[in-house]
């Protein structure tokens, strides 16, 4: 670095660390402090009393910030009292076997009501899974459900919810739903929030809603606070660095990694949600090729993209004459040498044909099949 | 007999639910026996018609009455002097053999069955009964190969068949030390919420890695496999909060039983295998020298995705128990995961080619296979492997 290249670079430090330092101060003066109560424009929960740290990480990374709160992890779960799902449909019914279920959203307090036309019970909703279809985790003198009903933006309506159509209730309480164990908690919190969790324990009065930075970038809130103070040594680990398997299994903690879905048997079609499973038996999955890796098509801090072409390139860069690996980022394994297969049909909307839409047993969802392949007509889907 | 059947199986249920110990078992066994026998003549030709009984005189239907009349010892002798008239009735067989385990007469009624099953073979229902009656003739390498067989053709289907079959088929493969598969058979009865006492101590002896029978158990020995069978039986049913509070109590209470750690953590190690780790820990920590638990320490270390403290545990276990094959899956898959170089991959691929040579079904081994080629660039390597897991675990 040149000299004058590091008196800028100093200079700019220096109005950085000004910033934060005055940034700091005022949150400090206001009581304002990242485990305590909610920022302005941070996504809390009312239940919850906690807040996310975003704000605070915006101060240098602003633009992936800003980006990265419209994105689909951040709104993994969603804050009571102002869902937009829940304030559109402020009166939601439904009937499964005898009971009869409704979710009503008045102001800013929604609830979920069972009844069997004799008896009924109210409990509040509290914990909102999903941003577009939603299910909810209800609590009842400490032991939680998973609600039995759950709102599907498909029908805009609700039905039983996937895996408990077959539940056989035997009471107004049964009817609440499944009850969901202490682990089985820990697992679900922990992939829809941020600091739900503390080893084996569930920490609630802590989580901030959806995948906050430390939830992937785990040491954020230590750099943060170091870098309050001027020390950057204390930075996450670059997530750049993983090839296509370490990136499968990083965000296969929660879409589920190849190992868990064949350690567990999983079979059938609502396995194609486990998007890391199914890209992996792809024929063109190599876990050396980044050009395969999720975030080669998916950036984790920007809503996914739903044009078919924005994803022709991401296919080209391997399946054009010459394709690039320098696109790719890098590439150096010999087993790129070899060039992939051009398709006869097309150079646009591949995922049309290669990566084909599968709708859940249930009918209630659509997912893209990430088993990469060439689709025979009415074949079956490979499991 | 066929209005019987609802009874009987309404009554199976009920004891099974009401009562404990074996007499309860036993009592089931004989409803079992002739609701197996409503659905054998709905399933197979031999109905009792007419035409079956003129073959031989009127002997089926003095049999017949004697039997309805309750008066056994007349209704064998008129069976066996049928079947001996008429060496292929195999209904005549049927009741014979059914009659002879309704008198404790346990060595005839499977000589019965086993004419029968000459003259119709692999008859589900009637390989479970004979699979019984050798049962309570102590020929428990013949119980359990009929017991298995008949459950993996579908006697056990019934629900109310199953849980004699698959009680009586448990006790047998504990005996037999086929531990894993014996929780499979007593998964059911959690399912079902069905407990006694008989069944927790058969989930106990499991717990232990005893194989023995219940019958064999020291009477001293029953409330601490009961003990066991509780906590496991509590996992089964999915509370495993309680199963926790549960084991943690048998640790303090049993400190002697060390294997109590060990089950824990095969039992944990799938769904929650940091608790596991947790009490396989403490196995090692008590018995340094158990290459087993070491293996099951760095193989649960393994699957919790802990490559990096699973390497010294699988270098250690290794050097304990080297033939051991989770050790060498353990060591294999770590190394791949950790290792530094073409010298690692070497390694594991020649540990992982040690269990693929004895058993090339090992879903693990092929596993780390293809975690191997992944890392290694070996694209058609990798997608074959990855094949053949799809294959194997279907």
């Amino acid at each position: 670095m040149s000299a004058w290249l590091a008196s800028a670079w100093k200079s700019s430090l220096r109005i950085l660390l000004a910033t934060a330092a005055i940034a700091a101060l005022l949150l400090l003066l206001s009581g304002m402090r990242w485990s305590g109560t909610a920022m302005a424009g941070s996504r809390t929960s009312s239940s919850t009393n906690a807040t996310t740290p975003a704000a605070g990480c915006a101060q240098c990374h602003a633009e992936v910030v800003s980006s990265y709160s419209h994105a689909g992890m951040q709104h993994a779960l969603e804050p009571e009292g102002s869902d937009p799902v829940l304030k559109s449909h402020p009166s939601l019914h439904a009937q499964v076997g005898p009971y009869s279920y409704a979710i009503e959203t008045k102001g800013a307090e929604s609830t979920y009501t069972v009844s069997d036309g004799k008896d009924s019970l109210t409990l509040p909703v509290r914990w909102i899974f999903g941003q577009h279809s939603q299910t909810w985790v209800l609590e009842k003198d400490g032991t939680f459900y998973e609600s039995a009903v759950s709102y599907f933006h498909r029908e805009q309506a609700l039905a039983a919810t996937p895996g408990d159509e077959n539940l056989q209730p035997q009471s107004v309480p049964d009817a609440i739903g499944r009850k969901v164990s202490q682990w089985e908690l820990l697992q679900c919190f922990n992939c829809h929030a941020t600091h739900a969790t503390e080893g084996e324990k569930l920490t609630l009065d802590r989580l901030s809603l959806g995948l906050g930075c430390e939830r992937c970038h785990q040491g954020s809130d230590q750099h943060m606070q170091d870098a309050l103070h001027g020390n950057f040594a204390s930075r996450p680990r670059s997530l750049k660095t993983m090839n296509a398997e370490e990136t499968s299994e990083f965000c296969g903690q929660c879409h589920r990694t190849w190992d868990t879905v064949v350690r567990n048997h999983w079979h059938g079609e609502a396995d194609v949600r486990f998007q890391p499973y199914r890209l992996a038996n792809s024929r063109c999955f190599l876990g050396t090729d980044r050009r395969i890796s999720c975030v080669a098509c998916h950036d984790p801090h920007q809503p996914e993209s739903t044009s078919v072409e924005f994803y022709d390139a991401k296919c080209l860069a391997c399946h054009a004459t010459g394709g690039s690996h320098a696109a790719a980022g890098e590439v150096k394994e010999t087993a790129l040498a070899a060039a992939p297969k051009t398709c006869p049909v097309s150079k646009t909307k591949c995922v049309t044909c290669h990566m084909p839409k599968v709708t859940l047993p249930g009918g209630h969802g659509v997912f893209t099949d990430h088993q990469i392949r060439i689709v025979r007509t009415g074949e079956s889907y490979p499991d | 007999m066929t209005d019987e059947s609802p009874i009987a199986l309404h009554a199976i249920s009920v004891s099974i639910r009401s009562k404990g110990g074996s007499r309860s078992f036993h009592l089931c066994v004989r409803l079992f026996a002739l609701s197996l026998f409503c659905t054998l003549i709905f399933i197979s030709p031999l109905r009792l018609s007419a035409q079956g009984a003129a073959s031989v005189d009127d002997l089926p239907q003095r049999a017949t009455a004697a039997r309805n009349s309750g008066n056994l010892p007349a209704a064998i002798s008129l069976y066996h002097q049928a079947v001996q008239q008429k060496a292929d009735w195999a209904e005549g067989w049927f009741y014979l053999g059914l009659l002879n385990y309704e008198s404790d007469q346990f060595a005839n009624a499977t000589a019965a069955f086993t004419s029968f099953l000459k003259l119709q073979p692999g008859v589900p229902p009637v390989m479970a009964l004979r699979g019984l009656s050798e049962f309570e003739s102590s020929a428990y390498d013949d119980a359990l190969r009929d017991l298995e067989q008949a459950v993996l053709h579908g006697a056990a289907n019934d629900p109310h068949n199953e849980q004699i079959i698959r009680f009586h088929y448990a006790q047998l493969l504990t005996r037999a030390g086929r531990f894993d598969d014996a929780m499979k058979q007593y998964q059911f009865f959690a399912d079902r919420h069905i407990e006694n006492p008989d069944l927790l101590a058969g989930l106990g002896l499991v717990g232990t890695r005893t194989a023995i029978l219940m019958s064999e158990v020291p009477a001293q020995q029953r409330p601490m496999l009961e003990d066991v069978g509780r906590a496991t039986y509590t996992f089964l049913s999915g509370d495993n909060e309680g199963a926790g509070r549960l084991f943690n109590t048998l640790f303090t209470q049993y400190p002697s039983s060390p294997q109590l750690y060990l089950f824990y953590a095969t039992l944990l190690y799938r769904d929650r295998s940091n608790l596991a780790i947790d009490a396989i820990r403490n196995e090692v920590a008590a018995m340094p020298d158990n290459g087993y638990a070491r293996a099951v320490l760095a193989f649960t270390l393994m699957i919790a995705g802990r490559f990096a403290e699973a390497r010294p545990e699988a270098e250690k276990a290794m050097e304990q128990k080297p033939d051991l094959e989770m050790a060498q899956i353990a060591l294999g898959r770590c190394l791949i995961e950790t290792g530094t170089g073409p010298s690692d991959d070497k390694r594991a691929e020649g540990l992982l080619n040690q269990v693929l040579s004895r058993d090339s079904n090992n879903l693990e081994a092929h596993m780390a296979m293809a975690a191997l080629y992944s890392r290694t660039g070996r694209r058609e390597d990798e997608y074959r492997e990855r094949m053949a897991c799809l294959r194997l675990e279907k």
